[in-house]
């Protein structure tokens, strides 16, 4: 039972605040559940993984910025994964633009991780 | 009951302090579980859900890993299992009103009950009566908890 994993694939980013926060608190929720989550940003979300950013956008006005969620998804063991293709989208720099704790993969990777998974939820 | 930095705190339960959680050894031989007082202040505010995880009833779970998750709006956490057991069932009423959880922590709102898996060596581990509940304030007050 431990070894269950979950994956989310993020793909809404700063254009849409609202999407921002619950899939980080899904996470954060799964990990309590004790699943193995991974979360594998693309297109969009992963420019919510770009230093600085995060920190700037509010799904909730007046309420707590996507670094929160995010950085509770990590204290609670949430993997991070982004797509390699989607920094060159966006023009981000992998090895020095992104937050610390995220690893680099490509689209492979996410099949094969996908196969693994009891469930893949996709946001 | 005894109170503790405005927190209510059963004597003649057990406490896996580190975890806000709390053991009672039923006369049949299980262990009821649930949150203490200070788990509620600590997840701040109404409940969204109290949910034991279903895939786990029937199986063993050690101590300290997971048997529920608690939500709210601002706060998701897990319960964990003050201690090693089977876990037998949840408690049904959680899905209609998981505040209870909250609002009555040592009554009807507790989690779940267990088979302990070996009460006797684990429970000597557990914070109990007032020497526990001791120590118990001395966590609120080393981690600034008060449930005013």
């Amino acid at each position: 039972m431990d070894d269950e994993k979950v994956m989310i694939i993020m793909t809404s980013g700063p254009d849409t605040p609202r999407r921002c926060a619950t899939p980080f608190f899904f996470a954060t929720l799964g990990a309590a559940m004790e699943y193995k989550v991974t979360m594998f940003f693309t297109i969009d979300g992963t420019l919510l993984l770009k230093k600085g950013v995060a920190e700037t956008i509010f799904p909730k006005e007046g309420g707590k910025p996507v670094s929160d969620f995010l950085q509770d998804a990590l204290d609670a063991g949430v993997k991070f994964m982004a797509c390699t293709a989607s920094t060159e989208l966006h023009d981000i720099n992998p090895d020095t633009d992104m937050i610390d704790g995220v690893q680099m993969v490509g689209g492979a990777w996410m099949w094969q991780e996908a196969e693994s998974c009891e469930t893949v939820l996709t946001f | 009951m005894a109170t503790i930095n405005n927190c209510n705190l059963p004597e003649d339960l057990y406490y896996l302090i580190d975890k806000h959680v709390w053991a009672k050894p039923l006369a049949d031989g299980t262990v009821r579980v649930g949150m203490t007082s200070v788990a509620g202040k600590l997840a701040g505010g109404k409940l969204a859900g109290a949910t034991v995880k279903r895939k786990a009833i029937g199986k063993e779970v050690s101590q300290g890993r997971s048997i529920a998750t608690i939500e709210s709006s601002k706060y998701v956490g897990p319960v964990p299992a003050p201690i090693t057991g089977t876990l037998l069932r949840g408690n049904d009423k959680l899905a209609a009103d998981p505040n209870i959880a909250i609002d009555d922590p040592y009554g009807e709102g507790w989690i779940a009950e267990m088979q302990p898996s070996d009460w006797d060596g684990e429970k000597g581990a557990l914070a109990s009566g007032s020497e526990g509940l001791e120590e118990y304030r001395a966590k609120l007050e080393a981690d600034g908890i008060s449930c005013d």
